[in-house]
């Protein structure tokens, strides 16, 4: 029994930190109805960035974010300016390939600067928390809580502050919402920065629990994808949820049936979402259509 | 008087054009001996990959200040083999495009399995440094030429270690010995896998515990548990360096204490796991190549050898070579030194020649390995042409400074040390 309540709580924490890393990437999906396929290497360069804070300035890395969180939202600003727009009027494919190619180069680039060394922090807490027959690890479970406390910010920022509803607006109708007065460009420029931004905090949790080399976006963009649609694409509690479910999933497919088969078990699981709610478990009715209409 | 002026001119037009023609033949002689080298420099193999290329690039410099092989200089044409696609993409480039006609590369054993598999098709001869996978050697090619170590031989280290050290130490006859076994699930933590099982069976040895998982893993809760449950006193597991890191944070996390731990190959004897862990991994044990053998073992030429490639690799990169690039070194400096000299067209069929005829003796290369090939007149494992039977995989520890080989005793350059291995509190 306690090794159940031990691998449903380790799964709940460690979904926390994919749905937290999911959420920018599904917050650019709902709004700007692109997959940032590059997703994965923002994470490893606001972990290199958050990395290098803490050794060389000698910060902790929750410190750390405080510096990577605006420099990923500039840094999504640029990407947005100089790739991602002057792709959004082309088919589809055009930003796909672009989000892409941008992922291969930041990662040779990434190679290049960092060479393929894993980096680590040393940990913050230096002993697990012992609850009963229960550990925890202190990173996890603060980065659980602030998981939970970026969702409710954000859900508070889309439905009460003028810009949320504008990007509510946006994506509802983009249309009438330009011929409303809203500056629409200028909501998905925000948006794809707030996305970044986003991964950015996600690195600086991540960064006491992993390792960084050029190619550790690869290990969680894959769950950040299937979180993404499994939660529906666009929903940031969906993405929460979606995380929990990745996390509990395969932790328990994991010690139940085999490791190896943990990620075959989740995206089962996402299978069988896609058949019977192919809207995802929170997305709304033709989500992934809305905005692409116009 | 003309036609004398005329026949100078002609002589000296003829013996111009014999030196000119001599000149030609000579720098057809000297023409550069082309190796492609298979390596992956950038994905997730690139950290070693670079590692390996590293050791092999200061072979080739000491070769060719050496004056090459018979005045020619070595050149290496480089391949990014990031995976199993693009090595066999990147072979094929170098065979067809530059005219390659020697491979060798390629560390991982997915990428040795491509590249060797491009290599056979177009009749090139491939000397795998480092790749162990058993199929490499398995699948009756007959230019494919395996100087490291095959898996099942990391897999016998680990268990004779136990066998023949450990459960003395730990003051336990084998049979009552818990032993658990963890593989990643890829060529060649599989490969190993299979061996320790098979061999631990031969041995009259059962595990307690035998899994795969993935090494892209990115929470090893489930397997921490399942460890925990079955309390090994021994813990062999094959893993990567992402996901080793993984593991021993969890297993801290978690409290999972065994009494010996044995990691085989490239996750364990990366010199990142110090970097990362910290002194978690003091006593822990490596089955791979050795990174440093006792000198004693070593021929004394090769002694001088090693010397050099010590300290020129320590010079340039601040910190000693890590098991695969000393292993990288060692097949390549081979190639060089026993093969090469006695080669004339350096066609591929010649050099197979060559090295199925090599007999030397364990201690002749830096790694304290030595060459026999086996060929396809071997009795027992008929499609085994091309392992070397006599590739040195021992046991080493990591230690509060550096690393010591352990075993086997001839290798050895101290005893084995923390056994039973401390608690986690107390490390």
């Amino acid at each position: 029994m306690s090794t159940l309540g031990q691998l449903v709580f380790s799964g709940i924490l460690i979904g926390g930190i994919y749905a937290l890393m999911s959420i920018g990437l599904t917050l650019i999906f709902g709004v700007l109805r692109i997959v940032n396929f590059a997703h994965g290497e923002f994470l490893m360069i606001s972990m290199y960035g958050a990395w290098a804070i803490t050794h060389y300035l000698g910060f902790n890395s929750y410190v750390a974010a405080l510096a990577i969180v605006p420099a990923m939202f500039l840094f999504g600003a640029l990407v947005h300016r100089l790739i991602i727009n002057p792709a959004l009027d082309k088919p589809h494919l055009v930003v796909v390939f672009a989000t892409m190619g941008l992922s291969i180069f930041l990662q040779n680039l990434a190679l290049m600067l960092m060479t393929a060394d894993l980096l680590d922090v040393p940990p913050i807490f230096s002993n697990s928390i012992t609850i009963g027959p229960f550990f925890f690890k202190a990173e996890l479970l603060l980065g659980f809580a602030l998981t939970i406390l970026c969702t409710i910010a954000l859900q508070w920022m889309i439905r009460s502050t003028y810009l949320g509803k504008a990007i509510r607006a946006t994506v509802q109708d983009g249309e009438a919402a330009m011929l409303m007065g809203i500056p629409v460009p200028r909501i998905f420029l925000i948006t794809f920065s707030l996305g970044s931004a986003l991964v950015g905090l996600a690195a600086c949790i991540m960064l006491p629990l992993f390792s960084v080399f050029p190619t550790v976006g690869l290990n969680f963009v894959l769950i950040a994808f299937v979180i993404v649609v499994l939660g529906g694409m666009g929903s940031i509690e969906g993405a929460m949820l979606g995380g929990i479910c990745i996390g509990v999933v395969q932790s328990l497919s994991s010690y139940y049936v085999a490791p190896a088969f943990g990620q075959m078990f989740f995206f089962i699981l996402f299978l069988l979402v896609m058949i019977f709610r192919p809207n995802g478990l929170f997305g709304q009715k033709g989500a992934s259509l809305i905005g692409m209409n116009d | 008087m003309n036609s004398y002026v005329w026949r100078v001119i002609k002589s000296g037009v003829i013996i111009l054009g014999l030196v000119l023609a001599s000149i030609t033949i000579r720098v057809n002689a000297q023409e550069p001996i082309r190796i492609g080298v298979l390596l992956p420099v950038t994905g997730p193999f690139a950290k070693s990959g670079i590692e390996a290329l590293e050791a092999m690039q200061i072979a080739r410099e000491m070769i060719n200040e050496r004056g090459g092989i018979k005045g020619r200089k070595i050149v290496y044409l480089q391949g990014d083999a990031t995976n199993p696609n693009a090595a066999i993409s990147e072979t094929e480039r170098l065979i067809t495009k530059d005219g390659i006609k020697i491979t060798t590369g390629s560390f991982a054993s997915p990428i040795a399995i491509a590249v060797s598999q491009a290599a056979e098709r177009y009749g090139v001869f491939h000397w795998e440094t480092t790749g162990a996978a058993e199929i490499i050697t398995r699948r009756g090619f007959k230019n494919t030429f395996q100087v490291g170590a095959p898996a099942r031989k990391y897999s016998q280290a680990a268990v004779d270690f136990i066998i023949e050290d450990l459960s003395k130490r730990l003051n336990k006859p084998v049979k009552d010995l818990r032993i658990a076994l963890l593989w990643e699930n890829r060529a060649f933590g599989k490969s190993v896998g299979d061996g320790v099982r098979l061999y631990s069976e031969a041995k009259g040895i059962k595990l307690i515990y035998d899994e795969g998982y993935d090494q892209f893993a990115t929470d090893m809760t489930p397997i921490v548990q399942k460890l925990k449950d079955v309390q090994p006193d021994v813990l062999i597991a094959v893993s990567f360096p992402n996901d080793a890191i993984l593991f021993q944070r969890k297993a801290k996390e978690f409290n999972l204490n065994v009494a010996a731990f044995i990691g085989v190959s490239a996750g364990y004897s990366s010199p990142d796991l110090r970097a990362s862990l910290g002194d978690m991994v003091n006593g822990i044990f490596v089955s791979d190549f050795p990174p440093k053998v006792n000198v004693n073992v070593l021929k004394p030429e090769t002694r001088k050898v090693a010397d050099e490639f010590y300290k020129r690799y320590e010079d340039k990169f601040k910190r000693p070579p890590a098991g695969h690039a000393a292993a990288s070194f060692s097949a390549i400096w081979a190639l060089f030194t026993e093969v090469f000299p006695k080669a004339k067209t350096f066609e591929p069929a010649e050099l197979r020649e060559i090295a199925l005829k090599l007999d030397l003796p364990e201690g002749t290369l830096v790694n304290g390995s030595g060459i026999k090939f086996t060929n396809f007149d071997w009795p027992d494992e008929p499609k085994d042409a091309g392992q070397n039977l006599r590739a040195a995989i021992g046991i080493w520890q990591w230690t509060k400074i550096g690393n010591e080989q352990v075993f086997p005793p001839k290798l050895a350059t101290r005893e084995a040390a923390q056994v039973p291995l401390p608690v986690w509190s107390n490390r």
